[in-house]
C-alpha cells in the first residue's frame, strides 16, 4: 500500500546519504565493516578479500552511501554461495542404492553426532541408514556410535579397534548391499591434517568405498583454521559438501563464509544442538541476515 | 602456535631504515599477524595501542638503540599477553589436589584428562580419574580405556545420569583412599547452554574443586573470549590448557581466554597420544616466537 511512498522516501534517504557521505567516509566504514567481519570469524584472508572488492567499487563509484555498502557487502558473499553451487540432499541420497558417504574432519568438531543426526533424519523420510563406525582409533569412538544407533534404531556395522578403518568400511558396503540399505554413512577418526599418516589412511578408505560423497564437518566456533582444513581435505581427499556443527553455539560465526569462499564446496547442513533433531538444511540468506550489520 | 610469522616481522623491523616507519609497519603486520592466529579482534586493538603509546612516550635507557627498546616493548606486552613472565605452577600445592575440566563440545577434556592423569603419575603422584560426563555416549568406556591405559583407575557409574552425585562420590572415594590427585572429566557444553552451565555450578559447588581447568581447542577463534568469561563467571577458572596444538591452528583464541580469566596457560596439548603434552612457559614461548636469541641479555640491559 506504501510501497511508493516509501520508495520515495527511501530513494531521498538515499540521495542525502550519498551527499553525506564522501568517499574517505565510506573507506572509513568499509574499514569498519572488515573489523566487524574479523570480528564474527570471517578469516582474514576472507575479510581481505571482501574489502578490496569493496574498495575497488567505492573507487569506481558504484557505492555512495553506507546502505549501497552493506548491500554491495551481501552481494559479495552471496556470490561466494553462489559459486560454490547447491546439492539437493534429499534427491542426491536416492540416485543411488547404497548411497555411500564418507564423513571427513579434524578431532572432536562433531562427525559421529552428524552422522547420528543425519541417519535419524534419513530414518524419518523413509530411508533405511547404515552407520559404520570406521574409527578404530579413538578410545569410546565404537560405543559412541553403537549408543547412537541404539536411541534413534538404526544398525551399526561395528569393527574392531586397532583393525584398519578401510577392511571395517569395505566389509560394510558388502553387508549393506546383501541386506539392502539406503544409504552408508561411514564415521572416521578424527584427524589433524598435518598427519601425513593418518591422511593416508583416510584416502585408503575413500580408494576401497568409492563413496558418492564426501562430508566435510566443520565447528562452527573455529576461526581461521577453518580455510586450512577445509582446503586440506579438499585437496587430499576431496570434498563435495559440508556440514557446520555447534552453530547452536555461535549463530552469527563466520566460518561459512570462509569454506566457501576456500573450496566452493556447498554446505548441505547445520548442526544446532545434541539432539537427533537438532540438524537443519543450510539457508544462506537466512545465515547472511544473522552476520551481516543491518 | 600464535604468531609465528613474527619473527619475520622482527627481522624485517631490525633490517628496515627508517625507525619512525618501520614502527608503523611493525605494528600493522602485528595486528595481522594476531588476528590471524583468531586473538580476539579488541585485544588486538589494544595491545598494539599500548605498543605504539610506550613507544611515543617513554624514553629508551642509555646503552640501548631505540631499535632494541622497542622490541623489548613488544616482548613484555606479549608475555603479558601470555598472561605474564612467570612459570605456571604445575606442582600440586596439596593434597589431594582436585582438579576440574570444564570446556566446550570436543574441546579435548576427556583426552586430557588422560594425558593428566600420566603426567602426574609419571612425576609420582597416585592419580585417580572421575567419570562425571553423563551425557554423551561412550564417555565413560572412552575414560576407561584410557585410565587402563595409563593404569590410572577410574571411578565412574555407567548408566546413571546424574553427574553431581557421580563427582561428588568419585572424589571422596579417591580422597578416602588417599590418592593425590584426582582429575574430573565432565560433559562439553557451551556458554549458551544454561542448564548444562548450571550443572556445572552445581558440581563445583558440591566438589569444592582446588583447581578448575577450561580446555580449549587451539582452533577456536573470536567466541573464545566471550566463551571463557561466561565459564569464569559461572565458575572462576584456575588455568587454561590449550589442545590440538599440532594442526595449523595458532591458538589465539587461548589468549583471548587468558584475558577474560585471568588465568594462565598450564599445559598444550600437542597430538592425541597420551604423552603428548607439554607444561607451557610464556617467557621462553615469546622469545622463540620472536626469532630473538639472545633476548634474555637485551632484556637485561633494559
Ligand atoms: N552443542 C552442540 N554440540 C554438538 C553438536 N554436534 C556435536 N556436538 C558435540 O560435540 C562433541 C564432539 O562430537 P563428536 O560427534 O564426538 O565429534 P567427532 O568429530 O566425531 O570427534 P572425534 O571422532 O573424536 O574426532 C560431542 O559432545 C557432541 O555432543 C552441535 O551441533 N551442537
Ligand atoms: N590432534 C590432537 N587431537 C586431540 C588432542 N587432544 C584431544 N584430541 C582429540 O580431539 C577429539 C575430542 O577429544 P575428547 O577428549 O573426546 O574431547 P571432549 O572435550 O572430552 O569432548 P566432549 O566430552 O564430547 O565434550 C578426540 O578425537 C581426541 O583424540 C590434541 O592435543 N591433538
Ligand atoms: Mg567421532
Ligand atoms: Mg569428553
Amino acid at each position: 500500500m506504501f510501497r511508493r511512498l516509501k520508495s520515495v522516501f527511501s530513494n531521498f534517504v538515499e540521495r542525502v546519504a550519498s551527499i553525506a557521505f564522501s568517499k574517505e567516509k565510506l573507506l572509513g566504514e568499509l574499514e569498519e565493516l572488515k573489523l566487524e567481519l574479523l570480528s564474527n570469524d570471517v578469516a582474514l584472508e576472507v575479510a581481505e578479500d571482501i574489502s578490496s572488492k569493496l574498495n575497488k567499487a567505492i573507487e569506481d563509484n558504484v557505492v555512495k552511501s553506507r546502505e549501497k555498502l552493506v548491500e554491495y557487502l551481501k552481494e559479495t558473499i552471496l556470490g561466494y554461495f553462489r559459486e560454490a553451487g547447491s546439492i539437493e540432499f534429499d534427491k542426491a541420497v536416492r540416485s543411488e542404492r547404497p548411497f555411500k558417504i564418507v564423513f571427513l574432519g579434524v578431532n572432536g568438531v562433531g562427525k559421529t553426532t552428524t552422522i547420528a543426526k543425519i541417519a535419524y533424519y534419513l530414518k524419518e523420510k523413509g530411508l533405511k541408514p547404515l552407520m559404520v563406525a570406521a574409527d578404530t582409533f579413538r578410545a569410546g569412538a565404537q560405543e559412541q556410535l553403537k549408543i547412537h544407533g541404539d536411541r534413534i534404531g538404526v544398525p551399526v556395522f561395528t569393527g574392531r579397534y586397532g583393525v584398519s578403518p578401510a577392511s571395517v568400511a569395505f566389509d560394510s558396503i558388502a553387508y549393506a548391499k546383501s541386506r539392502g540399505f539406503d544409504v552408508v554413512l561411514i564415521d572416521t577418526a578424527g584427524r589433524m591434517h598435518t598427519d601425513v599418516d593418518l591422511v593416508e589412511e583416510l584416502r585408503k578408505v575413500v580408494k576401497v568405498v568409492k563413496p558418492h560423497m564426501k562430508i566435510l564437518v566443520v565447528d562452527a566456533l573455529t576461526g581461521n583454521d577453518a580455510i586450512e582444513q577445509a582446503r586440506f581435505f579438499n585437496e587430499k581427499v576431496g570434498v563435495d559438501a559440508v556440514v557446520i556443527a555447534k552453530v547452536d553455539a555461535y549463530e552469527q560465526g563466520g566460518v561459512p563464509v570462509s569454506i566457501v569462499y576456500a573450496i566452493k564446496k556447498p554446505i548441505l547442513f547445520i548442526g544446532v544442538g545434541q539432539d537427533y533433531k537438532d540438524l537443519k538444511l543450510f539457508d544462506p540468506i537466512e545465515y547472511l541476515e544473522r552476520i551481516l550489520p543491518a | 602456535m600464535v604468531l609465528d610469522g613474527l619473527r619475520r616481522i622482527v627481522r624485517n623491523f631490525i633490517e628496515s631504515r627508517e625507525y619512525e616507519t618501520s614502527v608503523n609497519e611493525f605494528v600493522k603486520e602485528l595486528q595481522k599477524e594476531l588476528i590471524r592466529s583468531d586473538v580476539n579482534v579488541r585485544l588486538v586493538m589494544d595491545l598494539t595501542k599500548k605498543i605504539k603509546e610506550r613507544a611515543a612516550e617513554e624514553r629508551p635507557p642509555p646503552g640501548l638503540t631505540r631499535r632494541d627498546w622497542f622490541l623489548s616493548i613488544v616482548y613484555e606486552q606479549l608475555v603479558n599477553l601470555f598472561g605474564g613472565p612467570e612459570r605456571p605452577q604445575v606442582k600440586p600445592p596439596k593434597k589431594p589436589w582436585v582438579v576440574l575440566l570444564v570446556g566446550l563440545q570436543g574441546s579435548g577434556k576427556t583426552t586430557t584428562a588422560g594425558k593428566l592423569a600420566y603426567f602426574y603419575k609419571l612425576e609420582g603422584y597416585k592419580v585417580g580419574l572421575v567419570a562425571a560426563d553423563t551425557f554423551r555416549p561412550g564417555a565413560y568406556e572412552q575414560l576407561k580405556t584410557l585410565g587402563e591405559a595409563v593404569g590410572v583407575p577410574v571411578y565412574g557409574e555407567p548408566g546413571s545420569k546424574d553427574a553431581v552425585s557421580i563427582a561428588v562420590k568419585g572424589v571422596e572415594f579417591f580422597r578416602e583412599k588417599g590418592f593425590d590427585v584426582i582429575i574430573i572429566d565432565t560433559a562439553g557444553r557451551h556458554h549458551r547452554e544454561e542448564d548444562l552451565l548450571a550443572e556445572m555450578e552445581d558440581i563445583a559447588g558440591r566438589v569444592r574443586p582446588d583447581e578448575v581447568v577450561l580446555v580449549l581447542d587451539a582452533s577456536i577463534g573470536q567466541q573464545a573470549f566471550e566463551v571463557a568469561s561466561k565459564f569464569h563467571n559461572k565458575t572462576p577458572v584456575g588455568s587454561i590448557i590449550v589442545t590440538k596444538l599440532d594442526g595449523t591452528a595458532k591458538g589465539g583464541g587461548a589468549l583471548s581466554a587468558v584475558a577474560a580469566t585471568g588465568a594462565r596457560i598450564k599445559f598444550v596439548g600437542t597430538g592425541e597420544k597420551i604423552d603428548e603434552l607439554e607444561v607451557f612457559d610464556p617467557k621462553r614461548f615469546v622469545a622463540r616466537i620472536m626469532g630473538l636469541g639472545d633476548l634474555e641479555g637485551l632484556l637485561e640491559r633494559v
